[in-house]
């Protein structure tokens, strides 16, 4: 059933309350998706979010469209499932980065590859919030603040973009829990490109990680037009600061499926018949 | 010209109003679930003294005709509506002063910038509401600086996680 009615953002959250703690960025998140629902006109029923596991992956309950909370690192893979068996549904797929990069980094690199029409929100607070801070993929190399890793992880933390490229996205910005106006226009952005886009968010954890309450001093939006050259986006990327926010790669590309190979849900009804 | 500038105007601040209920109540409902019901009950207030300016201004802005802006094509002088609160100011173990502090920021914020349209407007409506809007604000903020005055101090405090990891030996 389609809706006629103009829907308000806050008319886009469930009657279920976050139990994230206050301060954390996924809240941000939260009203961004809302408030991109809203600013596009997008029907609840023509809707769902998908996620993994982890604190950021609860977001889908709080949501009034359809969601699927998956299994860990797994969102992606559900999500280009359903995008293909039903392309006239807007399909996000969201999680942490320890679900995205860590648990579910494969997918992430192959969903890249592939370019399938849905976008993929990836909540960045360089933790495991729901495991009370565990080092993840995007954790400094120094980062001593959890007795789970008293000296640091030490290793590379990932730089989500720079992946993202090499593995062939077509679409990649960056938000700022700071700034959920922005990334609500970053969102919408994301919906309407016609194919895989990929949204890295800082999003804050305050409780493990207090120190990133200073991101706001460092977060910058860049000015510049998006880049569509992929040699000067992987230069980008690897020096920048992992700072700046606003669409910074657009390089559109042919989706997949393509129109000939588009299995309809029918289809898929028809192969499972005994 | 006049018309849009008030129009544009009164958008603004119905979404303002909005956004600092919105906030409020998420704010409170979060500190509920984090069992800290003292500042809890302060958000929810904040909430209810929000939605009372939010019908306010609404019932002025039904008269006129109001811009469609979507949630990223509000101007503001920062990221957020003023008297939203930041996300990364609270924690759940604040305590009911620095509540009140935060509070007292959002009130002063969105004082200045009604004053900024009282002050520089060219349309004389929107220099009339835009002093009345900043006037409710600033006697919000001295409600809120007269209740700071009858709280005693905090006692030392850290808002630090004490919940350590588990780390059998």
């Amino acid at each position: 059933m389609k809706q006629s009615v103009k829907v308000r953002a806050k008319d886009y959250k469930s009657e279920v309350k976050p139990i994230w703690c206050p301060g954390c960025g996924h809240f941000s998140v939260l009203n961004a998706i809302t408030k991109a629902f809203a600013g596009l006109g997008i029907a609840k029923d023509d809707t769902v979010l998908v996620s993994g596991i982890g604190c950021s992956s609860r977001l889908p309950a709080y949501v009034d469209s359809y969601g699927f909370h998956g299994v860990h690192g797994r969102g992606l893979a559900i999500a280009q499932g359903l995008k293909v068996a039903r392309p006239d549904l807007t399909v996000i797929a969201l999680g942490g980065d320890g679900d995205g990069f860590s648990i579910g980094g494969n997918h992430f690199l192959h969903a890249c590859r592939r370019n399938v029409n849905m976008t993929y929100i990836a909540m960045d607070n360089e933790v495991y919030g729901m495991t009370k801070g565990q080092a993840s993929p995007t954790t400094p190399a120094d980062w001593d603040h959890s007795k789970l890793t008293p000296h640091g992880p030490g290793v590379r933390p990932f730089k989500p973009a720079a992946l993202a490229l090499a593995a062939g996205a077509p679409w990649i910005a960056r938000g700022y829990s700071g700034n959920p106006n922005q990334m609500a226009g970053l969102i919408a952005a994301a919906i309407e490109h016609p194919g895989f886009s990929f949204l890295h968010v800082l999003s804050q954890c305050i409780t493990f990680c207090p120190e990133q309450t200073d991101w706001k001093s460092i977060v910058s939006e860049r000015s510049e037009p998006a880049l569509s050259d992929a040699d000067v986006a992987a230069s980008l990327f690897h020096h920048e600061d992992g700072f700046q926010t606003g669409l910074l790669y657009a390089a559109p590309r042919n989706s997949w499926p393509g129109p000939q190979a588009q299995v309809q849900s029918a289809d898929i009804s028809e192969g499972f018949r005994l | 010209m006049s018309k849009q500038q008030l129009g544009e105007f009164l958008a603004h601040s119905v979404e303002l109003e909005s956004e600092a209920r919105e906030r409020y109540l998420e704010l409170s409902e979060a500190m509920a679930e984090h069992n800290n019901s003292e500042v809890a009950e302060f958000f929810g207030r904040m909430a209810d003294e929000s939605r009372l300016h939010l019908e306010e201004v609404a019932e002025i802005a039904e008269q006129h005709d109001l811009p469609d802006l979507k949630a990223w094509e509000f101007n503001w002088p920062e990221e957020e509506s003023p008297e939203a609160a930041s996300y990364e100011a609270v924690h759940y173990r604040m305590t009911l002063r620095q509540a009140m502090l935060l509070a007292l920021d959002n009130e002063r914020a969105a004082e200045r910038f009604y004053r900024s349209f009282a002050e520089t407007s060219s349309d004389s409506e929107t220099r009339r509401l835009a002093s009345r809007f900043s006037a409710e604000e600033a006697s919000h903020a001295a409600h809120l600086v007269k209740w700071l005055g009858k709280l005693p101090a905090d006692p030392e405090h850290s808002l630090e996680e004490d919940d350590a990891p588990h780390m059998p030996e």
